[in-house]
């Protein structure tokens, strides 16, 4: 349908609106990150969207604990919560993808007619907090706080439902046809799950693990529970980034916070090609 | 090549029944044909044949042997899918190629069987694209591929040829008449196209609800129809059905008591011009015949005629038909035997 001259306008001008405002902050930390203190600070003059005098010190600091313009020094660099971060969630991803695929393949292909998948979701009913205080006792007793992995396992855990409902749904797409053809042509269950299934969904694990992935990355309620001191991940260590002399060092947290941004961009535009739908384009006659 | 022979197959889907009491017999190097409405059961004959599905009682015998239990891999049968159920991620080639690499075949001999094939079926041009860039007729060609490379006992199809024009159905249908022959092959197809069933098999089982009404080879269904279904079910335009006691035709012979209705083909009315009880109300000329419409009282029948005869709507006519081919059925609608 063509649409008037005005109308396109308009429709542009909405978009370019909406874009303009939710990049403002992505931008704004962007600057930010690349200021010296005194363009940053309260105290310094008027705030710009350009930094005058562009600096790395920002990043300087939080990965050598100290630098020549703050007067402050930080306990511990910003190295071993970015390596926590991304073992943490990558880990859990792994965990949430493995488990919640076989789940969803199994109920899809033989659980017909049971609610396991509706109590699997209602798991994320319940308010975090009323879980995460017993989990805290019993990951003390084993041993699992302030270590990386008992962290993965929650992120698993917690992220479970949401990987296992988005790879059902591409599961219960999937027409039952192909892999029965592969049934006939000589595959056992197994195989055909790993030589035609698991390929074919290649899209749907893609798009699921970056979601589950960005879940866990973005996660500050749990670390800041179970995490204390050397595990701890960069939400939680981002807010160590302030000091009684100095208040927040928004300089250094927009430093840090441009490095948070990075691996769920490098993943989206890895997987970007991946990211549509046509699962079985081809497959079946039109 | 094998037979296959199914004993009392019943199959319920819930509170649906899909098969009531199916036995059916193929013979080893028949071209079989399933015959019937959607949903009628044949595809789920195909299923259980195949070992995808497990039938609620009732057995399947591949070559007299019990296929209770036995994996849908090791009962070695070929299946040519109604969605063709290609595999999406992988090219022509590496479709066609699978069965065999699935069952641990010599690579030399992959090679050759599949270049045998994709010879025969003119289809080595689009071998190294995947299934999103073929057309209908090719990913057609490409399923047809997959099922004929390797060397199964039988080859069974699901309407395979449904989403191909008319006139490339009408190709096919011969060609793949041609190729079972050729390969002396048993294969059992699945068609809801009563003229495809008619022209490429050796012996059809017509389905109704999940029931076998009637088996035999085509002309013998045609000729002698065990029952009011299965008369209607063959044949364009449909056998004219009418009460027994009509008076628009004269059968010629005694009605026997228990006939209700009576059946006459359209080919078999004579049609003649002069003057009787009954009207042309339209014509259809075809070409190599021409249909009438005719309305006699209550009855509307349609007549066959050869060629282009000369006919004027609203003109009356009389019917005649030779005696011999007159079907008389009796209150269930079964065939009851002449007289």
């Amino acid at each position: 349908m063509r649409r008037s001259l005005p109308f396109e306008l308009l429709r542009y001008a909405m978009i370019l609106l909406i874009i303009a405002i939710s990049l403002v902050p992505t931008l704004w930390m962007l600057s930010m990150a690349f200021k010296p203190i005194a363009e940053w600070s309260a105290s310094g003059a008027a705030l710009t969207w350009w930094p005058e005098n562009p600096t790395l010190d920002n990043f300087r600091f939080i990965f050598g604990q100290s630098s020549s313009e703050l007067i402050v020094s930080l306990e511990r660099t910003a190295a071993r919560p970015i390596m926590a971060s991304l073992l943490a969630a990558i880990v859990g991803t792994l965990i949430a993808m493995t488990a919640g695929t076989a789940a969803a393949y199994g109920l899809s292909r033989f659980g017909k007619g049971n609610n396991l998948p509706l109590a699997l979701i209602q798991l994320r009913l319940f308010p975090p907090m009323a879980v995460m205080i017993p989990l805290m006792i019993m990951w003390s007793f084993l041993g699992l706080i302030d270590n990386w992995f008992g962290l993965a396992v929650v992120y698993g855990i917690v992220t479970l439902p949401f990987a296992f409902w988005l790879m059902k749904t591409f599961f219960d797409d999937m027409p039952r046809e192909i892999e029965d053809a592969a049934l006939v042509e000589g595959c056992t269950r197994l195989r055909v799950f790993a030589v035609i299934t698991l390929p074919m969904m290649r899209p749907a694990l893609a798009s699921s693990a970056l979601f589950v992935f960005i879940m866990n990355w973005s996660d500050y309620l749990i670390a800041l529970l179970l995490t204390t001191r050397d595990w701890v991940t960069i939400p939680v260590y981002m807010t160590s980034l302030s000091s009684s002399m100095t208040g927040q060092l928004y300089g250094a947290k927009a430093a840090l916070g441009l490095i948070a941004a990075i691996p769920p961009v490098i993943l989206g535009i890895a997987i970007q090609k991946h990211l549509v739908r046509g699962l079985t384009f081809g497959a079946l006659k039109e | 090549m094998a037979s296959i022979r199914l004993e009392n197959i019943c199959k319920h889907y819930g509170d649906v029944v899909a098969l009531d009491d199916v036995s059916i017999e193929v013979e080893d190097n028949a071209f079989f044909c399933l015959f019937g409405p959607p949903l009628s059961g044949k595809s789920t004959i195909l299923k259980i044949i195949l070992g995808l599905e497990t039938p609620d009682s009732g057995s399947v015998f591949i070559d007299d042997r019990p296929m209770n239990g036995v994996s849908p891999a090791q009962r070695n049968v070929a299946m040519v899918f109604q969605n063709l159920a290609l595999f999406p991620h992988m090219t022509a080639l590496q479709n066609v190629r699978f069965p065999l690499v699935e069952r641990k075949i010599a690579e030399d001999v992959i090679a050759a069987r599949v270049d045998e094939v994709t010879k025969k079926l003119h289809m080595q041009h689009i071998l190294h694209k995947p299934p999103s860039q073929l057309s209908g007729g090719e990913r057609q060609r490409v399923a047809i591929a997959r099922a004929l490379v390797r060397d199964p006992v039988a080859y069974l199809m699901d309407d395979p040829i449904s989403a191909l024009d008319a006139r490339l159905r009408e190709e096919t249908r011969v060609e793949l008449r041609r190729i079972q022959r050729e390969m002396n092959q048993t294969v059992i197809y699945v068609t809801h196209d009563q003229e495809e069933a008619m022209s490429v098999s050796d012996q059809m089982a017509i389905f109704e609800h999940g029931r076998v009404r009637q088996v035999g080879a085509p002309h013998d269904l045609y000729d002698a129809p065990a029952s009011t279904y299965v008369a209607e079910m063959l044949g364009a335009p449909a056998i004219n059905l009418m009460a027994a006691g009509g008076t628009a035709l004269n059968a010629g012979r005694p009605v026997p008591q228990q006939a209700v209705q009576l059946g006459v083909r359209p080919e078999h009315l004579r049609v003649l011009k002069d003057g009787g009880n009954t009207q042309v109300s339209a014509i259809e000329p075809m070409g190599a015949t021409t249909i009438l419409t005719l309305n006699a009282g209550a009855e509307t029948m349609k007549a066959a005629l050869h060629g282009q005869p000369e006919f004027q709507v609203g003109e009356s006519v009389s019917l005649s038909v030779d005696p011999a081919q007159i079907h008389f059925f009796d209150k269930n609608g079964d065939t009851l035997v002449a007289v």
